[in-house]
């Protein structure tokens, strides 16, 4: 019993440490909007029959569309088109994915949000593609 | 063996963090100052001046820095001509004036609560810190004087629009440094919309491609407004009242003392600044005539947004069979006649005009006369000729307009345009009490009556500046019926050619090589014997 309460008091130690240094992460949404605009409808606007203006669809549209985590219909992961893997397959010819490069892909995928939310049919600032 | 087991993953936890101590630790690194752990800014805000007050606790100076700029005065005196100028005193041949119509217009002011002349300018708390300094993109204010809105709000009143209440709080504890955001939300809309005035300046330089503008290329060089218009104590640099029409000075240098305009091209890039390629000194050889911005601005209105390039409200005030105002919008959506405001031409990559500029700008304001059958009034006249030795070749957007005047007095007028009262004139269409309510406000004389005149307004194009591929090419200008048709006093290669001139001097260049064959054939012949 006491060992068992030891094991919790060190855990939740540890978790407090680990929490302590990693900073919840601000979101940049103007970095969101030029990757938005520049993979994102660029690619769309090219291969996927025109463009996706964030105005398109409500903030709750926009959550669980993200949350989802289905491109094309499913068809494949929209959270790798966030990726550093990616970034780096098409960094050649997209100046965003070049100079974003070694974004942690967590990071880049809440800019990302914040610039759909911000620019949502509902959000704070409704936005166009261009 | 439980407890072992606790106590070798509480050491590696631990030993985890020590190791991530070691690294430094996570920090913004775009400020010095995270104003979320300011405890001033970590309650709510149930006004813009209750965040001022907040930002000047610490901020001591910044208020007062502010009350000495142009963007709080509105307001500057040309020390070459004496005029007062800013836009509490010119008329213009957009939406014409401030004047009474201030509580719509001081939405772009730098300050709160501006309606009328109560204004009080001594205020440090009127200091609106916000609307250059959100980061959030999500500040606005509202045509009451330029109040955010804190509650859900009607605007305008009985439009059935809503703008959504900003949080104070928030936008206070994530404020920055300027950006094209937030210079933009005014500079970008001048006029009353996206693009309408300046035709190089619209939301499309917000985060704009190199093709729009080769400096503020988001994704390369990135540059701010403030990169150019450096601020010295709030102090913008940069006026179009007081432009720099020939920049001689060089390339500023850090710690050398440069009291001229960091916002021409030659702060940066000197006298001399082509300096690759087999045409480089025949290019440099350009800069005492024409300025950078003649050739690398080819067009301006290049970024999806069309400028207005003409305004009558000669024509405004028609109204529909049920007595209602009309809208009319062209293919691409863009308001073309507006009731309230007459008709609109609009255009996107647009070619300039040429024009000499020296710099000197003299505006046609209140009290000025003016005379409908000379054709045209110059709202604002520009100073420049070929031989001042002051002057380049400038490209313009020139605006031209039909707007009211006053027919016997033979002055501009100041209508009272906006607002729900009885002599608005976007309220109750008649433009004669509309003007007398403008013109009492500056105990300025009016005649009672409402005549129509024609005027232009040129302004210098200095932005979208185009990747040098785009530019302008030699022979646009270097034929005739060039770019530079219109431009007088120099000669201009390829545009003014002479026929006979032309005729003598290929005679003489034929004359020379057949001087030259006859000789070294005499020669050769001669050394034969």
């Amino acid at each position: 019993m006491q060992a068992r309460h030891s094991l919790s008091i060190v855990i939740a130690a540890g978790f407090l440490c680990a929490s302590t240094l990693a900073q919840a992460y601000d979101a940049d949404w103007k970095r969101g909007r030029i990757y938005y605009r520049s993979v994102c409808t660029a690619c769309h606007a090219a291969q996927a029959g025109g463009s996706i203006a964030p105005s398109t669809m409500t903030k709750a549209e926009w959550n669980a569309y993200l949350q989802a985590d289905k491109h094309a219909k499913g068809k494949d992961s929209l959270k790798q088109y966030f990726s550093k893997s990616y970034r780096a397959s098409i960094r050649a010819q997209n100046k965003a994915a070049d100079k974003f490069a070694d974004l942690p892909d967590e990071e880049l995928a809440a800019d990302v949000k914040a610039f759909v939310i911000k620019g949502a049919k509902d959000g704070d600032a409704p936005a166009s593609c261009s | 063996m439980k407890f072992s087991i606790a106590i070798l993953l509480g050491g590696l936890l631990v030993a985890g963090a020590l190791h991530a101590v070691e690294a430094p630790a996570p920090s913004k690194l775009n400020t010095t100052a995270d104003h979320s752990k300011f405890k001033e800014l970590q309650r709510e805000f149930s006004s813009g001046p209750e965040v001022t007050k907040a930002c000047i606790t610490c901020h001591t100076e910044a208020a007062l820095q502010i009350h000495r700029t142009k963007h709080w005065t509105w307001e500057l005196l040309n020390p070459k001509t004496q005029q007062r100028l800013g836009k509490k005193h010119v008329i213009n041949n957009f939406c014409l004036s401030a004047g009474t119509n201030m509580g719509a217009c001081a939405t772009c002011h730098v300050g709160y609560g501006w309606t009328d002349a109560s204004f009080d300018f001594k205020s440090q708390e009127n200091v609106d810190c916000l609307v250059c300094h959100d980061t959030t993109g999500n500040y606005k204010k509202l045509p009451n004087g330029g109040q955010p809105p804190v509650k859900d709000t009607e605007s305008p009143p009985g439009s059935g629009k809503t703008v959504k209440a900003v949080d104070l709080a928030r936008i206070a504890q994530r404020v920055g440094k300027t950006s094209r955001d937030t210079c933009g939300a005014c500079h970008f809309f001048g006029g009353g919309g996206d693009g309408v005035k300046h035709g190089d300046m619209d939301s499309s330089l917000a985060a704009p491609d190199k093709v729009v503008d080769v400096h503020m290329d988001a994704l390369g060089l990135d540059f701010t407004c403030s990169t150019c218009h450096k601020a010295s104590s709030h102090d913008v640099a940069g006026s179009r009242y007081v432009p720099v029409g020939k920049d001689t000075d060089g390339a500023h240098i850090r710690g050398k003392a440069d009291k001229t305009n960091p916002a021409t091209c030659q702060s940066c890039h000197g006298q001399t600044p082509h300096k690759a390629g087999s045409q480089a000194s025949k290019l440099n050889q350009h800069t005492d005539k024409v300025a950078c911005q003649t050739c690398h601005i080819p067009e301006f209105a290049r970024g999806g947004v069309a400028t207005k390039m003409g305004w009558d409200w000669s024509t405004a005030g028609q109204l529909d069979a049920d007595g209602k105002p009309i809208l009319k919008k062209d293919e691409h959506g863009h308001v073309i006649y507006d009731s309230r405001k007459g008709d609109f031409l609009l255009a996107e990559n647009v070619t300039p005009e040429y024009a000499w500029f020296n710099g000197d700008v003299t505006y046609t304001l209140l009290g000025d006369k003016v005379d409908k059958s000379e054709g045209v009034t110059m709202i604002n006249m520009l100073g420049g000729s070929a031989g001042d030795g002051r002057s380049l070749i400038w490209p313009m957007k020139v605006m031209r307009s039909t707007q009211p005047y006053d027919p016997v007095n033979k002055t501009l007028v100041k209508p009272h345009l906006s607002g729900d009262d009885d002599t608005a004139y976007w309220t109750n269409f008649n433009w004669e009490k509309a003007v007398a309510t403008g013109m009492k406000e500056d105990g300025a004389p009016f005649s009672g009556k409402v005549d129509f005149i024609k005027t232009e307004m040129s302004w210098p194009i200095t932005h979208m500046v185009a990747p040098k591929g785009e530019s302008v090419g030699c022979n646009e200008c270097h034929a005739r019926g060039g770019l530079l048709e219109k431009i007088e006093g120099i000669y201009i290669p390829g545009r003014d050619a002479n026929q006979t001139l032309n005729l003598i001097g290929w005679l003489a260049a034929a004359g020379t090589l057949a001087g030259v064959l006859l000789h070294g054939l005499v020669r050769i012949v001669r050394r034969k014997n």
